[in-house]
């Protein structure tokens, strides 16, 4: 247990930066969330009408935060460049911690931050539960562990690539590499050429989704079944972020 | 605790990279002997203390530590093993507190008064972070972790380089004051041969990735003499007796390998003792045979 303490001690430490700069900007993002509800308090208004009205109008807003936050929360913190750059990834093969440990330990830092972030999301749709009694709490925690779970996904992706790397000279070829790679992706998925803009079609009275497709949406974000699927995706990400973790702690040097 | 004659015994190692090959080392160090391991730069020095260490794996070879397998027995021997680079690996954002939070959980026996005597006595800030230290200060905070676990075998790799001679002194002192107890040992990697001559036991010299010498530092230097002659003469010097020769405008300056059975067969030439440095030099040479 000390073994792990230590190890999880020095990465939190390490890594402390980065989780407090990610928070502050999340917990920026949610007063400007919750800045319409203080308003509307304020001003001695109340939030009245239909309740899956509200719902949808709540989702609107507990949605990107819940994306943000699992992104926060499972992108890459920086602990395996650091650890190439500050010479500690070679020094920790002469350290008596095995790659399971380690891997434990970089695993348990980062399920640590995801529940963190978590807590900090479920703050704006239980406080709209309260104020209005609408329940957003469902698809907002589906949402957060959705991201968290494509986020862990994706950090183990660049922690398997980032292994083959020993020097800064071969981490900035690897960013390069990843970065023009990020670029080709989106542009052979012509992401960037979506014509979002159609002069030929007034917004002016229309919705951007139906009621009842809204309802829908909020009906399938919400449902036991997606909560299912996104715990066994997020449990499915971790475990290989762990797996990886594990081969980058037991792979020595060539 | 496994009883061991030898703290690092090294069979047949090779390790082949593109370039450069350990070509099929083999030493040992005994308990309880300060090993200098010397070379000059590129000579193999680092990759025969990384293959050790299992930083790297071999491609032939055996190699036991604390007379345990380096790989099967890894966790075993890394907790009585420490380890000194010849750049601190870690974190600029530690401190020196944060450092002992660090090891103790991972070492055994981990000490942490002993860690306070040692940052006390080289007067290193608790708070201050590791980023803000000089050269010599993060030298000495790693030596103090490593000092710190009651560890059985110290692996230093060119750990005095860079540093000057009053914090080179300072920490040669604190090893030979570590090793009074009889029980530890240390190898000491250094192509500083000042550093190895006052306070090694034992000397390994490697070069082109082949061990050419191995030995007690003090028989290898009694063995070893320069022969100082003419031209004329040195064409009766015996072959096998020359490890090289330094040729200059006056005569030449020979390497004998047998100082004494040089001085009874070359009565006429004078011999002078060798120092480690002179003796890693001609060695080097060896191959062109005449130099200058």
């Amino acid at each position: 247990m000390k073994m792990y303490l230590s190890l999880v001690y020095r990465e939190l430490k390490q890594t402390r930066k980065h989780y407090i700069i990610m928070l502050a900007l999340f917990l920026l993002v949610l007063a400007f969330m919750l800045l319409p509800l203080f308003i509307s308090l304020a001003y001695g208004g109340a939030i009245n009408g239909d309740v899956a009205d509200i719902n949808g109008e709540i989702l609107f807003c507990a949605a990107p935060l819940a994306l943000l936050g699992g992104i926060a929360a499972g992108t890459n913190n920086g602990l395996q460049k650091a650890d190439i750059s500050a010479g500690w990834k070679r020094y920790s093969f002469v350290l008596p911690p095995t790659a399971v440990q380690q891997a434990v330990s970089d695993l348990s830092v980062k399920i640590c931050h995801i529940l963190l972030f978590g807590a900090v999301t479920a703050v704006y749709p239980l406080l709209m539960h309260c104020m209005t009694g609408a329940n957003s709490v469902s698809p907002t925690f589906n949402l957060y562990f959705g991201a968290a779970a494509a986020a862990v996904l994706t950090d183990a992706a660049y922690c398997y690539i980032i292994m083959f790397a020993k020097t800064k000279k071969d981490l900035a070829i690897i960013g390069a590499a990843a970065f023009l790679g990020a670029g080709l992706i989106l542009r052979v998925t012509d992401f960037f050429t979506g014509d979002i803009n159609i002069p030929e079609q007034s917004a002016a009275g229309r919705s951007l989704i139906s009621e009842e497709a809204l309802n829908e949406l909020i009906a399938a974000t919400g449902s036991t079944m997606t909560t299912v699927c996104v715990l066994a995706a997020f449990v499915t990400a971790c475990v290989l972020y762990f797996l990886v973790m594990w081969r980058s702690h037991e792979r020595r040097e060539p | 605790m496994n009883a061991y004659e030898n703290a690092i015994e090294i069979r047949g190692v090779t390790k082949r990279y593109d370039g450069f090959t350990l070509d099929n080392i083999s030493f040992d160090v005994p308990k309880g002997c300060i090993m200098g391991f010397i070379g000059q730069n590129g000579a193999g020095k680092t990759t025969t203390i990384r293959s050790l260490l299992h930083i790297t794996n071999i491609d032939s070879g055996e190699i036991r530590l604390l007379g345990l397998d380096h790989i099967k027995d890894e966790t075993a021997a890394k907790k009585r093993i420490a380890v000194v680079f010849d750049e601190l690996p870690f974190h600029d954002v530690f401190n020196v507190k944060d450092m002992a939070r660090i090891f103790e959980g991972m070492y055994p026996e981990w000490d942490n008064d002993a860690y306070l005597q040692y940052t006390e006595r080289f007067q290193l800030p608790q708070k201050k972070k590791i980023g803000q230290f000089s050269k010599g200060m993060k030298m000495k905070l790693q030596i103090a972790c490593a000092l710190s676990h009651n560890a059985e075998l110290l692996v230093m790799d060119e750990a005095t380089t860079g540093l000057d001679p009053v914090v080179r002194d300072e920490i040669l002192h604190l090893f030979m004051e570590y090793m009074q107890n009889g029980e530890r040992s240390v190898l000491m990697s250094s192509h500083i041969t000042s550093d190895l001559e006052k306070i090694a036991d034992m000397v390994t010299f490697i070069d082109k990735g082949k061990i050419l010498l191995t030995g007690y530092k003090d028989e290898i230097i009694e063995q070893h003499g320069i022969l100082k002659c003419d031209k004329e003469k040195l064409q009766e010097i015996d072959a096998e007796d020359i490890v090289s020769i330094r040729t200059n405008n006056f005569g030449a300056e020979v390497m004998v390998n047998d100082r004494e059975n040089a001085s009874y067969k070359y009565r006429d030439c004078t011999i002078d003792p060798a120092n480690l440095d002179d003796i890693m030099l001609y060695y080097v040479h060896r191959d062109a045979k005449e130099w200058s």
